[in-house]
């Protein structure tokens, strides 16, 4: 039984009550938005009797106003420059009104503090209570009734709340983070991902800016006995898998006419390849293409040499862009020299190296452009899914974790739908409670995601959002966020944030616990300007400006005039 | 000629003259629709001229925050009393404050406080005389109803003054919402209810030990008891009325000026009539007359006068003539409207300076020009909707257990009567025609 005699009295329910609200007067400064408050009442049971209950419920809004004093008073104030407290204008009349949603009642008789749905309305003028905070954690936790809770946060309302959320939930039924830049979408992350690393939960992490490389950096210290890994993306292509050349040329090269394409397809027929770098790949294509058209080769019906040419510098763009985001992730990866990057092993034949009990892998994309990025993604957990999905396991469960999702999942009206990662994600965001394949999506623009998959996250966790399309896109892709509670969006703090969906018994806002010690170090912070003021030119810059000069005078000279 | 024409523009420029006007031009004869403009002009400019030739106008001074910097150490009490709005069968009315705002601004502690000075739940009048005589017609019971509701309510506001005064309260002013001598002629009829001995006592404890029979209880009696302890009040005590319906100041003003031989018996006679026929009050004239920030000294008027028709003959004719004389003026708070009434039961010393007092209390309130202390009390003694409507449930269904439990056919009849009784509403009213 939750109920306690010390509980503070800070207020009176007023006249109209309901089934799912009600409203009471507070006392001055007594409570706050979020705050969780109770008060006594009766309900009839099933068997005809009337049993005392404790309801519960959580503050949704407050109201001030001062009925004494005028509006038009203020004018004059204004106008005058008179200072409120020289007149005779009240100033001690505020009243205050708060709009308690109900969450439930516990039976005042029984031990257990489970929370059921009110079927009679709350009595008004009853006593409304401030309860203590271990009794409000005890209930959060208890009526939770999860067996594995993760400790996240305190309620935003309230510190000595701690917030726990459900982690089954959370690995078998999606979550969403979504929050603008800055907000603390990554802290919650690390919060979560830290809580998963210490349960042995096997996590992938797709890390486009080396957000969560601080885990790296940590690991002896704070996960001795996990394995984190850092990958960095091989682009393989099966020997049946060829459509991945068609999409490349499409988005990175020149776009092909029908005989060329014709072309392209005759080409990778007759070039054998059992498999492998991607890259490896087109430079195989390219070279190709660039005999056949030198040969004039009669091979090809009605294809002429100008447009095997076409199709040789169409392959050749995509191997230098391919080319080129490599350098750039691998220029990313030489700046932390410090970290151990290894090759992606591939997930068809080795899945193990990838997710095992226990092993964190984190897959460092910076570099790479949005098509590659979202083609590595997919072949990555579209093999994933399938040991998943095989009789045999191979791989135990685990969970996706997907930064910046926009760029893997964008909305149909984004014209990027053809992306290959978004079928992946969504069979396996729609099948994957099945098979033990959680996904956590996170994006500082939900209204850019693809609407199938973020409605397909039972679980919510949103942070500060100013844009309104972004802010009505997920009041509409959540079933469970409270109303009151997403007008807040815009107001929330970095770190604060609202918790609804299956992870939560009911909408929460929270304070995210920040976890200092898992910040990458070799990001450092964002401050540019410090980093200005002592910044030094490398050596080869130097080098480059003692010659610089000499190099100018000489073209200088070059181009004198004869007179 | 211009002054004329200055009077005319500013009646027609929306004066609350004009807009009564139209009102009743619906009633008024073509004749008085045709001369209204040029007549009441002419009243405004010859009421203006002797008010001047009587040097009443004075010039107020308020400037915002000097003013208040000065002001903020005087301690102001607002009074106003609050009656339900629910009709019941019976003495009326069930519940009854009278609620005081108390301010010093510079107060280093308990700047600001409200009391509810005078509360009541039940019968404040005593239910051994004409109480429960229930009378046939509706009609009748209505009028007596609001009269007893009336009674109840300047007898509270009184009371709360006196139980100011009797606690030696150290105000620099008292304000009351209202006038501070109603016009008893009202309760003078026959079957008004006297209050209960309980409900006098603690009104005025300082009756307790002068007899309090049947007839010391009336209305009449008790509010002239307490108005003489008003009088000897030691801090100024204003009534601070927002509209004049009628027109005591110009009409006591031209009756000293016909006393002192100035107007002829026969030019004050038709000026009274004109000003009836063409329905003008102090609040249009003087609306007209003053500018925002003037004032008109108070003038000394009976209010309470012998030979109407409702008090002729009745018991309590010769007791109009011990009732205090008033002190009444007008002061102009805002351009946009009447002017307040000002009434005292004294003649201030300090005249001006209570009349700035009033005027920045007032231009607190920009726009309605009325003292904001008021506005504000008037808010915290309103007996709201809810509280009225719980009250009637209450007692009615507590008069009817009452009832039952007795087995008293009469009381049950009375008990019944009391609970089937609704107020008026239209949407009950027969309807005309063809019904379908």
């Amino acid at each position: 039984m939750l109920k306690n005699p010390n509980w503070k009295s800070i207020g009176t329910v007023l006249g109209e009550t309901f089934i799912d609200c009600f409203y009471f007067s507070l006392k001055n400064y007594k409570a706050k938005k979020g705050d969780i408050v109770t008060t006594d009442s009766k309900v009839p049971s099933s068997e005809g009797k009337i049993i005392p209950v404790t309801v519960w419920g959580k503050i949704s809004t407050i109201e001030s106003s001062n009925a004494f004093f005028p509006t038009e008073a203020a004018q004059e104030l204004t106008n005058e420059d008179i200072d409120i407290r020289d007149t005779i204008l009240p100033t001690t009349r505020d009243e205050l009104i708060c709009k308690v949603v109900i969450l439930g009642y516990t039976k005042d008789e029984d031990k257990s503090s489970k929370l059921l749905p009110l079927i009679y309305p709350v009595r008004p003028a009853a006593t409304v209570k401030y309860p203590s905070s271990e009794d409000v954690e005890a209930l959060l936790i208890s009526d939770l009734n999860s067996s594995h809770p993760i400790y996240i946060g305190s309620l935003l309302a309230r510190e000595a709340v701690k917030i726990r959320i459900d982690a089954d939930n959370l690995v078998s039924r999606h979550v969403s983070i979504f929050g603008m830049s800055g907000s603390g979408k990554t802290v919650m992350v690390r919060r979560i991902m830290h809580e998963m690393l210490c349960k042995n939960y096997p996590m992938l992490v797709l890390d486009i800016h080396g957000d969560y490389l601080g885990f790296i950096q940590k690991q002896k210290e704070l996960y001795p006995e996990n394995k984190i890994k850092l990958f960095y993306p091989n682009l393989s292509v099966s020997s049946e898998d060829k459509e991945i050349i068609y999409t490349l040329i499409d988005k990175l090269g020149k776009p092909l006419t029908d005989p060329q394409k014709d072309f392209l397809n005759s080409l990778l027929e007759k070039v054998k390849y059992e498999g492998g770098s991607l890259l490896k790949y087109v430079k195989l294509l390219n070279q190709r293409a660039r005999e056949y058209a030198s040969e004039g080769s009669t091979s090809f019906k009605n294809i002429r040499p100008a447009s095997m040419y076409v199709v040789a510098r169409s392959l050749g763009q995509v191997a230098k862009k391919l080319e080129n985001m490599e350098q750039t992730n691998f220029r990313h990866r030489k700046k932390m020299s410090k970290l151990k990057f290894v090759e992606l092993a591939d997930p068809a034949t080795e899945p193990e190296k990838i997710i095992s009990k226990g092993q964190l892998s984190i897959l460092y994309l910076k570099g790479y452009e949005t098509l590659p990025a979202s083609a590595i993604v997919s072949i990555l957990l579209e093999n994933l899914f399938k040991h998943r999905q095989e009789v045999n396991e191979e791989i135990p469960p685990f969970l996706t974790i997907i930064e910046e999702a926009h760029n893997f999942i964008p909305s149909r009206s984004e014209n990027k739908d053809d992306l290959p990662s978004v079928e992946t994600i969504r069979k396996v965001i729609t099948e994957g409670r099945k098979f033990g394949t959680g996904i956590m999506i996170i994006s500082q623009r939900p209204s850019r995601l693809d609407e199938t998959i973020a409605s397909q996250c039972n679980s919510q966790i949103i942070f500060r959002m100013v844009n309104q399309r972004d802010q009505k896109a997920t009041r509409d892709r959540s079933e469970t966020l409270d109303v009151d509670d997403s007008k807040q969006l815009p107001n929330l703090a970095n770190g604060q944030g609202i918790i609804s969906g299956q992870v939560v018994n009911f909408s929460l806002p929270v304070q995210i616990k920040f976890d200092e010690k898992l910040i990458n170090e070799d990001i450092g912070n964002e401050n540019f300007i410090d980093t200005v003021e002592n910044w030094d030119d490398s050596e080869a810059v130097k080098e480059r400006q003692k010659f610089a000069q000499d190099f100018s005078d000489i073209s200088d000279m070059d181009n004198r005039s004869a007179n | 000629m211009s002054s004329e024409i200055s009077i005319k523009d500013k009646i027609k420029r929306n004066s609350s003259m004009f807009v009564n006007f139209v009102k009743s031009a619906v009633t008024a004869s073509p004749k008085v629709q045709n001369n209204f403009l040029d007549v009441s002009a002419k009243v405004a400019e010859t009421v203006l001229k002797i008010i001047k030739d009587a040097d009443l106008v004075v010039d107020l001074n308020y400037k915002g925050k000097e003013f208040w910097s000065q002001n903020r150490c005087k301690t102001a009490c607002f009074v106003d009393g609050g009656v339900d709005k629910t009709s019941i069968i019976s003495s009326a009315p069930l519940s009854i404050r009278a609620g005081s705002y108390v301010v010093k601004p510079d107060a280093t502690s308990k700047r600001e406080y409200f009391e509810e000075s005078m509360v009541f739940l039940g019968d404040l009048y005593d239910p051994k005389n004409e109480l429960y005589d229930f009378i046939d017609d509706d009609f009748e019971e209505d009028q007596m109803l609001n009269k007893k509701k009336d009674g109840a309510r300047i007898i509270f506001e009184a009371a709360t003054i006196v139980k100011h005064i009797l606690l030696n309260k150290k105000f620099d002013y008292c304000f009351l919402h209202g006038p501070i001598e109603g016009t008893v002629m009202p309760f003078s009829v026959p079957g008004f209810p006297t209050f209960t001995k309980f409900a006098v006592e603690n009104m005025f404890p300082f009756a307790i030990n002068k007899k309090t029979d049947v007839a010391a209880r009336h209305f009449i009696n008790v509010y002239l008891e307490a108005l003489n302890y008003i009088k000897k009040g030691k801090f100024p005590i204003y009534g601070i009325v927002e509209t004049s319906n009628s027109a005591p100041y110009v009409k006591n003003l031209l009756y000293n000026y016909k006393s002192q031989g100035k107007i002829s018996d026969k030019d004050y006679n038709n000026f009274i009539k004109i000003i009836k026929k063409y329905k003008i009050t102090d609040s249009h004239l003087l609306e007209i007359i003053l500018s925002s920030g003037q004032a008109l000294k108070p003038l000394e008027i009976k209010k309470q006068i012998q030979g109407f028709t409702v008090t002729a003959g009745s018991s309590w004719e010769d007791m109009m003539e011990s009732f205090p004389k008033v002190f009444i003026g007008y002061i102009k708070t805002t351009d946009n409207n009447s002017p307040i009434r000002i009434e005292s039961l004294n003649n201030s010393k300090n005249l001006i300076k209570d009349y700035e007092y009033i005027l920045g209390t007032s231009r607190l309130l920009p726009n309605y020009g009325f003292p904001v202390g008021l506005n504000v009390v008037d808010k915290f003694a309103k007996i709201p909707n809810w509280m009225s409507k719980a009250s009637r449930k209450y007692y009615a269904t507590h008069l009817l257990r009452q009832a039952v439990k007795n087995k008293d056919q009469n009381t049950i009849s009375l008990a019944v009567k009391i609970l089937s009784k609704k107020a008026r509403s239209w949407r009950n009213r027969p309807i005309g025609g063809i019904t379908k």
